[in-house]
């Protein structure tokens, strides 16, 4: 067991030492599409971290992004430094999370969900009315306030955290008391478990995680509108890849999160899917709730498993 | 007082479109405990399939339902017979596989409609689109009395054939317990299909009537799919009435906020959703329930 630790913590140590020194032996557009899969690796494992291991669906994650991504645009055009912008827009988030977390968390399993698309949905709308905000036209970041090479090393080491923070959480008591939550909550509760709290808390651990995304997100395309960073598509796309990886591991949204990286940059190359990559997505839900609820990481296994039984039984 | 004339008048108005809206959600939640996400998308094809009929064929949007419905109360049932009737039976809360299964239905048809549509802003503009009438003073389109009057007629069938139909009484049974309907010897599977396929339809009539109101575009519905969900949530899924009632209440308190605050109507998804939440919270059962609250209280 030590030893398997010690194996995990070596790897990640590795990943996120190869990917610090990436800058400098990689091509630009390969970096770019690395910081893409790690962004995505943030956002699929942050809301895992509620959605799977606590089982609460949310519908309304952009908003967290968004939350960072003004927080930094704002405070940049005030001239405050990423170092100070980023932690603060994190907090913010964690902050409207606990805020929404109360009300919404008194509901139970799809009404959840639905308040959460409503929580999204207000969110953009109040955001483009906002004037100090830029109203529907968005704003942009002040000049030279663009490192890429600072922002690719902080935003691959957030996925490894990321990473880390979810196998930390899954062995602890706090991963199994999210675990009994899910599984079902008045057992929980009779057990001693105090769900509001575990499911505000960790609510509010994976909005910071988003909003600190959402600060580098603003940093790397030195913009934001509503339209950008609070689009009901991005808080889909931040459900769907956990859930087609594996919802409730921690390898799961990984792989949700390569995969769809992986296919948005194969559809980006075709124009006529692009406007349509979500039919895909669609299609590949339907498929995952109908044949394998687990996502790809329980087909994976099962076919394992059919293979070592083969391995052995057969042969 | 004028004011407030029109407030009135403009919420009866709306609350029948709304209701419309409501009871297709209504009706699949009811029979068999799933959350149809795909709503706002079967609304959006309504709208489109209408569009499609208007600028091709010329027919008027009105007339239209008479193609739209039942088409629709078909492409339901298909649904229901390939995708839905595979999912694990939900127990009596809705399970979370129901709920993601339609809502990549709802993304496949949204973005089927990007391609067959593109994504241009569409409106339909009749002769009639225009024009007003005047009703107790108050000028109101003409549009939106047809709507009224569509959603009247329709919510009027569906009480008759809730309450005197031998089809009608199985639904209202599956409703209130499978498993005594399945004891009595109603066909549950059966319908539920119908069921689907009568949300499907309800949403279909929704959305062209939608349509003569509004300008939509493939990502249309998702604000009145909250708006339906607020309703069924505050006037309870027992009956055509409820229904009708949190249409109005929903209704009035926005047109209440758009008439006496300053309120921007840009904010006016926010406030169906702020509705729905602390209906929610304060009052999980809705309206019924709060009469029901006030009987005890009266009582005890």
């Amino acid at each position: 067991m030590t030893s398997k630790r010690a194996l995990e913590a070596a790897g990640m140590l590795a990943v996120a030492g190869a990917l610090y020194f990436a800058p400098s032996f990689l091509e630009r557009g390969t970096l770019n599409d690395l910081w893409s899969v790690a962004l995505a690796v943030v956002l699929a494992s942050s809301w895992n971290l509620l959605g799977g291991f606590a089982g609460q669906v949310s519908i309304g994650y952009s908003a967290f992004l968004g939350i960072g991504a003004y927080t930094t645009v704002l405070l940049a055009l005030q001239g405050t430094p990423p170092v100070l912008t980023l932690p603060l827009g994190a907090l913010l988030a964690a902050g409207f999370s606990v805020i929404i977390g109360y009300p919404t968390f008194r509901l139970r399993g799809p009404y959840f969900t639905i308040a959460t698309i409503g929580v999204g949905e207000a969110v953009r709308v109040v955001a483009s009315s906002l004037s100090f905000a830029g109203g529907a036209s968005g704003l942009r970041m002040p000049a030279g306030s663009y490192d890429f090479e600072s922002n690719f090393r902080s935003m691959t080491l957030l996925a490894v955290a990321l990473v880390w923070i979810a196998l930390a959480i899954s062995r602890s008591a706090f991963g199994s008391a999210l675990s009994a939550v899910r599984q079902d909550i008045d057992a929980a509760e009779a057990l001693g478990v105090n769900s509001t709290r575990l499911k505000v808390t960790v609510h509010a651990l994976s909005a910071a995680l988003v909003g600190l995304a959402g600060g580098l997100f603003a940093i790397n395309f030195q913009y934001v509108s509503p339209g950008s960073v609070f689009d009901f598509r991005l808080s889909l796309t931040i459900v769907l890849m956990p859930i087609v990886g594996g919802v409730g591991t921690v390898a799961g949204p990984v792989l949700g999160a390569i995969l769809f990286g992986w296919l948005q940059l194969k559809l980006l190359s075709i124009p006529a899917l692009l406007s349509s990559s979500l039919f895909i997505y669609g299609a590949l839900l339907i498929a995952v709730m109908l044949f394998e609820p687990k996502g790809l990481l329980g087909l994976v296994r099962r076919l394992w498993a059919r293979r070592l039984r083969r391995f052995y039984i057969d042969a | 007082m004028q004011q407030a004339l029109d407030v009135v008048v403009n919420s009866f108005l709306a609350a029948g479109l709304y209701a419309t809206m409501a009871y297709g959600l209504a009706v699949i939640y009811g029979v068999m405990r799933i959350i149809n996400l795909a709503h706002a998308g079967i609304m959006m094809l309504g709208a489109y399939t209408t569009f499609t009929l208007f600028t091709h064929f010329s027919i008027d949007p009105f007339l239209s339902i008479v193609v739209v419905v039942p088409l629709f109360f078909a492409g339901g049932v298909a649904l229901y017979r390939t995708v839905v009737r595979r999912l694990p039976r939900s127990g009596s809360t809705p399970s979370m596989e129901s709920l993601l299964l339609l809502f990549g239905v709802w993304l496949v048809l949204q973005n089927l409609a990007y391609v067959l549509w593109s994504g241009d802003t569409q409106s339909i503009l009749t002769s009639y689109t225009l024009k007003s009438v005047s009703l107790l003073g108050v000028r109101v389109g003409v549009p939106s009395l047809g709507v009224f009057g569509m959603s009247a007629l329709s919510l009027l069938v569906l009480e008759f054939v809730l309450h005197r139909t031998y089809l009608g009484k199985a639904i209202r049974a599956v409703t209130q317990n499978r498993d005594a309907a399945l004891l009595s010897g109603v066909d549950a599977d059966r319908i539920s299909a119908v069921a689907f396929g009568v949300g499907t339809a309800f949403a279909g009539l929704a959305g062209t009537l939608l349509s003569t109101l509004f300008a939509f575009t493939p990502d249309f519905g998702r604000s009145f799919l909250l708006k339906a969900f607020c309703i069924i949530v505050l006037g309870g899924l027992e009956s055509v009435t409820g229904v009708a009632a949190g249409a109005f209440v929903l209704a009035l308190l926005e047109n209440v906020t758009a008439a006496y605050t300053a309120v921007p109507t840009s904010l006016q998804d926010a406030l169906s959703f702020t509705l729905l939440v602390v209906t929610l919270v304060v009052l999980p059962q809705g309206l019924p329930g709060l009469s029901r609250l006030a009987h005890v209280r009266r009582r005890g």
